[in-house]
C-alpha cells in the first residue's frame, strides 16, 4: 500500500483518538477495507500503533495530574485477566473471518450507542410537549 | 461493591481490547465517568493508563503466532504522531458532539459492510 496513504490513515486515526472517539476502531476498519491483511494482523498493528502514542499522552497527563492512580491500579489486574482471555480467543480460537464479523457487531453497537446517546427522548413519552 | 464493579469493568475492558485489538477505551471511559464519577478528561487519561499495560500483554500474545508488519506499522505511527496534536487542538476549538454523531454514522455503515459483505 502507498506510504502517503498509510500516513494519512494514521493521521485521521490520531485525530479521532485524541478527540476520544475511538481512533483504533477507525484504523482497524480502514486497514481492513484497504489492505489484504487478515483481521488479527490488523488488530496487532493497531495495538502496536497505540503504544508510543499512549506513552506520549500518559506523560503529558501525569504532568497535568489527570490520571487517577488509585482507580487505574484497582482496574488493571482485572483488565490483564480479560486481555489474556480476549487475545487468546482472537489469536488461537477464532477464524479471521468470524473475528471480522464479531468486530462488525461490536462497531455497530458502539455506533448506535454514540448516535442515540444524549438525545432528548422525552417528546416520545408526551406527544403534546414540544421537543427541545 | 466498588471493588466488584472495578473487577467487572476491568475484565470486560481487557477482554474487548484483547479480542479486537481496540475498543477498550470505548468501554472504560464511559464506565469511569458513570461508575467512578470521574470528569471526562480524567476518565480519558486514566483509561489510557489502564489500557497501556493491557495492550502490551495482548501484543505479546498476538506475536506468538504472527510477526509484525513493519512496512505498514511505521508510516501509520508517523501519521498518528502528526494527527494526535491536531486532534488535541481541534478539541479546543470545535464541538466534538456533532463530529461524534457523524463518526457514529461512519461506524454503522462500516459495520454493516463488515457483517454482511
Amino acid at each position: 500500500m502507498n506510504i502517503v496513504y498509510l500516513i494519512l490513515i494514521g493521521m485521521v486515526s490520531g485525530v479521532i483518538s485524541a478527540m476520544g472517539m475511538g481512533g483504533g476502531t477507525v484504523l482497524i476498519l480502514v486497514l481492513g477495507f484497504a489492505s489484504e491483511l487478515d483481521q488479527v494482523a490488523i488488530q496487532g498493528i493497531n495495538l502496536l500503533y497505540f503504544l508510543p502514542i499512549a506513552v506520549f499522552s500518559i506523560i503529558c497527563h501525569i504532568k497535568n495530574k489527570n490520571i487517577e492512580i488509585k482507580t487505574a491500579s484497582s482496574v488493571i489486574p482485572f483488565g490483564l485477566i480479560g486481555a489474556i482471555i480476549g487475545a487468546t480467543i482472537a489469536n488461537f480460537l477464532l477464524n479471521g473471518m468470524y473475528l471480522k464479523k464479531i468486530f462488525g457487531v461490536f462497531v455497530l453497537l458502539v455506533g448506535l450507542y454514540t448516535l442515540l446517546s444524549d438525545i432528548n427522548w422525552s417528546f416520545l413519552k408526551n406527544p403534546n410537549s414540544p421537543a427541545k | 461493591m466498588k471493588n466488584l464493579k472495578n473487577a467487572v469493568v476491568g475484565i470486560v475492558t481487557g477482554f474487548i481490547n484483547g479480542l479486537f485489538g481496540a475498543g477498550g477505551g470505548l468501554i472504560l471511559v464511559p464506565s469511569l465517568t458513570k461508575i467512578s464519577k470521574l470528569p471526562q478528561k480524567k476518565a480519558m487519561a486514566t483509561s489510557l493508563a489502564v489500557i497501556l499495560p493491557l495492550s502490551i500483554l495482548s501484543v505479546i500474545i498476538y506475536t506468538t503466532k504472527s510477526s509484525i508488519n513493519w512496512q505498514i506499522l511505521i508510516p501509520v505511527v508517523v501519521g498518528g504522531l502528526i494527527g494526535t496534536p491536531i486532534g488535541v487542538y481541534l478539541l479546543k476549538i470545535i464541538s466534538s458532539k456533532i463530529l461524534a454523531k457523524l463518526f457514529a454514522v461512519f461506524m454503522i455503515v462500516s459495520a454493516i459492510r463488515l457483517i454482511f459483505f
